[in-house]
Order: structure tokens, then C-alpha cells, then sequence
């Protein structure tokens, strides 16, 4: 009997071309569409990660109330100390030291006279350690530009700076810039860099005026000897636990923090930012509602083109119930053809899709044209993620849909009277 | 026996007043114009319907006590239907048209292949199996719908209309066909039909005018 509904579902076009389109259109989208989403809100929690709140962070209790102003004077002391007992108290984590601050870059000219002045935000991070993991997590490498002689720091004294800086004052590969601010007491601070690359993340925000250099040359500009602002702790599997991230943050504060004392240490977790726990937490339900939202469209239209079917089927199902076929049986033929109708889609549909998530993974789209006053750190070239879930998302509602669609369809066989169904064949 | 339909809020009675026996293999004939009842009593000894009041009994079973699936199995075991306007499934073959009756039975493949081949036979059209019924003439598709009430060796045929589609020469030759069956495997044959061809073939004719038996004659010249 199953060979028989295959062979007249290959057959009859009308029965199985639109709704094997309709199912393989449906399921291209989600696993298209959830895999690009998946990706970007997975972007924005890794660029938020790296860039800035790592998996967790300490910082003083005093730093994280002011966090805003990136108050330095109250920045963690003692922090080598601190390094070996997070190290030991939490073996799962590592840990990378950040200073930001912020400051004037002065480009002289060649007579040490100012040619230009520009505000900075400045990223101080290990650079130069052999074993540092910060030059992929910030990505440098890919972010140096092309255009001209960039390379990495390869010693102190090295910086790189952002594109659109250097493009705005017309800094060189090679030139020498000055930096003001203020060292960790409060007292002015100048210090000399020479320019070794420029730098474009594809990030408005990132690309705005930044300064990145090694933290050794910024402790020693700002007075930050065994000091840093924040420590950054990333899981050293790489992804991001969200609940044992909350365990580890527990533990540090009832450890570490002291009420009376706004100097000690004290720790935050990734999803405390509340968009980025929104990211996250679309990164992992955006399937589910994917799912969801097309198993309702694609139920109706193919309870539609079902219905549709029905009707033209009624001769058909007039003859098998006079051939002594039962009601049901019919019924459970309808579900069986809903089923091989609902795997074929699928199976087109998740490889079309596949194709296009590849496409979006590999290449992704650039907006950052329609990014230039954005202020969120959000990546400006959206790319999509393929991961286990995106080989068999679509089968949920590519099988859920056709199966529903043709179970509330197929009720007009029940419906009716026998003698009835009958009768319309015979017109 | 009585049949009424729903009409709105009151009823249209189809049948009244039918009190008929038939005889194990019969070849008679509901003959009555357009509307007279002909295709409801059809449905009625066919357990594809109920009547009102009063019953049909079908080879010992009464029809308004059976439920949906003792129909079912009735119909499947000893019934075959014959339509005016053949009603074959236009994507299966010859052949697997004529199978679908068995496969709802229990039959190996092997026993399936010879009783279809051997009813195809029966109706003259057994080298045409592999054709799909869209490429074949009305004649041969009644007489594929034939093999395939046939194939099965149901007791009874109810063939309704079975020659209102047909030229005078195939509806002689599937008359034919059908008179030959009867004879050969004593199958019942029950028609509804308005076609003075069918007539000149049955044994029996009854007729139905607006519900009601008016006549019923034994047809003593092909009966000699
Ligand atoms: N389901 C139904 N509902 C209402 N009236 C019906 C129904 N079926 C048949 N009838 C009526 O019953 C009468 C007999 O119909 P039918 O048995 O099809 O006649 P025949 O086959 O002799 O042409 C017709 O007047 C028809 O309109
Ligand atoms: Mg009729």
C-alpha cells in the first residue's frame, strides 16, 4: 500500500509539486534565515565578549559602579597575586588583562610641531606575550588593512590605530604620535608611540578613534605597575556557559567582594548586559521560533492546497471506499502521503538552505554602509553560523506543516456521507 | 423498505414502499427514468448508504445494522462497483487499477499479478496493463473498471449507468462481456440504467418511478 501512495504521489504532479514547493520553500527559509540569525546574534555576543565584557569580568567593586567614565584611578591592584588565585580557584577560565582609557593622539610635524589632534579611545591588551590569546580574539590580524604596510606590534613603544583616523590626519605607516592622558594618580601623562599599522574592524563603534597597544606600554605611561582596569576570564572551551557562569560569579563575589571595602574585586558575567543576554538568548531560540512561526504559515497554505486536493480527490476516494476501503484508512493514507510529501520537501529545502547559510557564513552581508552612527557594538558584516541544528530544523515544520495541513484537510472525507462522497464523482 | 433525504428542514423521500428479493445469480435490471430512485437503491444494497426505514439484507447481513467498518468489509469482500463514468484512478496503470481491490485484501504479489492478468483477460484487455487509462478509449476504461469489480470474484456487481458513456457497439460489447461473466461465474448482476440497450440483455427488469416499484418482469425471452 505505501508503494502504491509513493507511486501516486511521483505521479500525480498536481498532488505533490506545490506542496513539496510550498514545504521546500518554507524550510529553505528557516534554515536559511535561522542559521543568518544564529550567526549575527552569535557575532554580537562574541564581539561584545572579546571586544569588551569577555565571558566574565572583575573589576573593583568602585570601577563597576563608574564604569562609564572608565575610571582608572580606581583600577585592581595587585593583580599578579589576584591572576594566581583566580587561576587556581577557577581552572576552567582564562583571564586577560585590559586597560581603556581615553586620551588626545597628537600627529607632530617634522618639525615636532602639531600638525593634528584627535581624540582616542585607547585598548590596552597583551599584545606581545607569545602565548597571548588577544590578537585572535580582537581579530587583528584580519582588521590590519591591506592597503598599505600594516603589521602587528612587535615590540614596545608599537601601536596601531584605527583607519579613519589615520585616513582623517593623514598618519603614516612609520610616523611618530603622541598620546595625553592622565596615569592612574591623577597627574598628566605624555608618552611617544610610532605608528606600525592601521586597523578597521568593520565595527562603527570600533573604528571610530581607537588606539590599541600593549599593555606593558600602557602601565608603565599611566603609573599601572601590577594594576589593571578590568580582567577579562573567558571559558577556555571557547563557548560561553551561561549557567555556569552564573555559578562561577557567586562563588568570586561570596570569595572576593567585600562590602566595606569598594577596592576589592568583584565580578560580572556576560549576560548582565541585558542586550546581550537578548542576543543570547535569540542566538538559541531563534530556531524554536523560526519553527514555530512557519509550522502556523506553511499549516494554513498546505491546509489550503490540501483542501484543494481533497476536493479533486473525491472520485478517488469515492472508488476506494466502494472497493471497501474504510474511512480511516484513507485518512492514514493522506497522513502517509503528508509524510513522504513533507520529507522530500525537507530534504530539498534543508539543502537549498544549507547552500545559502554556507553562502552566509562564508561571505555574509556587509551593512556597513547603513552603519556609520551606530553606537551598539554590533558587527556590520552579517554573517550566518551552520551548526548541527540547521541540518534538522526544517524538518520540523517541513514534516509538522504538511502533516497538520492534510490532517485538517482530509477531515472532509469524514465529513461527508458516504453515499455522498459518492454522488459527487458522479456529476 | 423507505429512503428519505434531508431537504432543508423537511425531507424528500427517494424510496417508498420497495419490497424486492433477488436471486443469486441474477442479471436484472432498476430501470425508471432520471430521478426515480434508482442510483439511492443502488447505494442501499451496496452498504454505501442506509435506508430510512425498514432494511435491505445482503448476503444474510442486514445493512442497517452494519457500522462503518462491517460495510467496509462487505464491500471489500463480495461487492464490486461499476460507474457510469468509470471513476479510474488516472495515475496508476491498467494493471494497478485493477489491483487496488486486492490490496486491501490479503494477496502476495505473485497471487495479485495472476488474478489481475486473469480478470484482464476476462474483459479482453489484458495487453494493454502497462497503458495508463488516459491513452484508452471509454470502452476499454468501463471494461478495466469491469476487470477491476470483477477481480476480486465479489458475489454481487452493482453496475450503475454502466453504458450511458458508451457508442451502441461497446456498450453491446461490455454487455457482452458482462452476460458472460454472470453465466460463467454465476456472479449476481444488478444495473440502473434508463438505456434500452441494457434492457435487451437483462432477466429481469424492475421498474422505479419517483421511488416506487411500478412494474417488476422477468424477461421470458432471453430467459428460454
Ligand atoms: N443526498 C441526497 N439528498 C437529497 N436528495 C437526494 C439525495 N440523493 C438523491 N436525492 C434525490 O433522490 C431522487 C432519486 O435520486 P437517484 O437515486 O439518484 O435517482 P436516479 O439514479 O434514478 O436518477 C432524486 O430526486 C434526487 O434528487
Ligand atoms: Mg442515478
Amino acid at each position: 500500500m505505501l508503494k502504491f501512495i509513493i507511486k501516486g504521489i511521483l505521479r500525480d504532479k498536481n498532488r505533490s509539486v506545490l506542496p513539496v514547493m510550498v514545504v521546500s520553500i518554507g524550510v529553505f527559509l528557516t534554515v536559511a534565515l535561522s542559521a543568518w540569525m544564529r550567526g549575527i546574534f552569535g557575532d554580537m555576543t562574541d564581539l561584545n565578549a572579546n571586544f569588551d565584557s569577555g565571558h566574565v569580568k572583575v573589576m573593583t567593586c568602585a570601577y563597576n559602579e563608574n564604569k562609564s567614565q572608565i575610571p582608572n584611578d580606581l583600577a585592581l591592584l595587585g593583580v599578579e597575586e589576584f591572576q594566581k588565585q583566580f587561576e587556581a580557584d577557577y581552572p576552567e577560565i582564562e583571564w586577560a588583562h585590559r586597560i581603556n582609557f581615553g586620551g588626545l593622539l597628537d600627529v607632530p610635524d617634522e618639525n615636532g610641531e602639531t600638525r593634528a589632534q584627535g581624540t582616542m579611545v585607547g585598548k590596552a591588551v597583551d599584545l606581545l606575550s607569545p602565548d597571548s590569546k588577544e590578537i585572535d580574539r580582537m581579530n587583528l590580524r584580519k582588521a590590519l588593512s591591506a592597503k598599505n604596510a600594516s603589521r602587528l606590534p612587535q615590540k614596545q613603544g608599537e601601536v596601531l590605530i584605527s583607519q579613519d583616523f589615520a585616513d582623517r590626519f593623514g598618519v603614516k605607516i612609520g610616523d611618530d604620535v603622541t598620546l595625553f592622558g592622565s596615569t592612574m594618580y591623577g597627574s598628566m601623562m605624555f608618552s611617544n608611540y610610532t605608528v606600525c599599522g592601521t586597523i578597521k574592524f568593520g565595527n562603527a563603534v570600533l573604528d571610530r578613534g581607537a588606539l590599541i597597544l600593549d599593555i606593558r606600554d600602557a602601565r608603565m605611561a599611566m603609573d599601572m605597575e601590577d594594576a589593571t582596569g578590568e580582567m577579562l576570564g573567558f571559558f577556555k572551551e571557547g563557548e560561553y556557559e551561561d549557567v555556569q557562569a552564573k555559578a562561577i560569579q557567586a562563588s568570586f563575589n561570596a570569595k572576593y567582594t567585600q562590602a566595606d571595602d569598594e577596592y576589592s574585586p568583584t565580578m560580572v558575567i556576560l549576560t548582565d548586559d541585558s542586550t546581550i543576554g537578548m542576543y543570547l538568548q535569540m542566538a538559541n531560540s531563534i530556531g524554536g521560533i523560526m519553527v514555530f512561526v512557519l509550522i502556523l504559515i506553511l499549516s494554513v497554505v498546505l491546509w489550503n492546497t490540501g483542501l484543494l486536493g481533497t476536493i479533486r480527490r473525491y472520485s478517488e476516494f469515492g472508488v476506494r471506499l466502494a472497493l471497501g476501503e474504510r474511512k480511516v484508512h484513507i485518512y492514514k493514507s493522506l497522513l502517509g502521503e503528508a509524510v513522504v510529501i513533507g520529507i522530500i520537501g525537507s530534504v530539498l529545502g534543508t539543502a537549498m538552505g544549507l547552500w545559502l547559510a554556507y553562502y552566509l557564513q562564508e561571505t555574509g552581508i556587509d551593512f556597513s554602509a547603513l552603519m556609520n552612527n551606530v553606537t551598539m557594538m554590533i558587527p556590520s558584516v552579517y554573517k550566518a553560523k551552520i551548526t548541527p541544528e540547521t541540518f534538522y530544523i526544517g524538518f520540523i515544520p517541513g514534516l509538522f506543516a504538511v502533516v497538520l495541513g492534510n490532517a485538517l484537510a482530509g477531515r472532509a472525507i469524514f465529513k461527508r456521507q458516504t453515499s455522498q462522497l459518492f454522488r459527487e464523482l458522479e456529476v | 423498505m423507505e429512503k428519505q433525504f434531508p431537504v432543508g428542514k423537511s425531507f424528500f423521500t427517494a424510496l417508498r414502499d420497495v419490497n424486492l428479493d433477488f436471486g443469486e445469480g441474477e442479471f436484472a435490471g432498476l430501470v425508471g427514468p432520471s430521478g426515480s430512485g434508482k442510483t439511492t437503491l443502488l447505494n442501499i444494497i451496496g452498504s454505501l448508504d442506509q435506508p430510512t426505514k425498514g432494511d435491505a439484507e445482503v448476503m444474510g447481513k442486514s445493512i442497517s445494522e452494519l457500522n462503518h467498518k462491517q460495510a467496509a468489509q462487505l464491500r471489500n469482500e463480495h461487492i464490486g462497483f461499476i460507474f457510469q463514468t468509470y471513476n479510474l484512478l488516472p495515475v496508476y496503470t491498467v494493471f494497478e487499477n485493477v489491483e487496488f481491490s486486492l490490496l486491501l485484501q490479503n494477496h502476495t504479489a505473485a497471487e495479485r499479478k495472476k488474478a489481475v492478468m486473469e480478470a484482464l483477460d476476462w474483459v479482453g484487455i489484458a495487453d494493454k496493463a502497462k497503458l495508463k487509462p488516459s491513452t484508452l478509449s471509454g470502452g476499454e476504461c468501463q471494461r478495466i473498471a469491469i476487470a477491476r469489480a470483477m477481480v476480486k470474484k465479489p458475489k454481487l456487481v452493482l453496475a450503475d449507468e454502466p453504458t450511458a458513456n458508451l457508442d451502441s457497439k461497446n456498450s453491446h460489447h461490455i454487455l457482452q462481456t458482462m452476460k458472460k461473466l454472470n453465466e460463467e461465474l454465476k456472479t449476481t448482476f444488478l444495473f440502473a440504467t434508463h438505456d434500452e440497450k441494457v434492457m435487451g440483455y437483462l432477466d429481469r427488469i424492475v421498474k422505479l418511478e419517483d421511488g416506487r416499484v411500478v412494474e417488476d418482469l422477468v424477461n421470458e425471452k432471453l430467459k428460454m
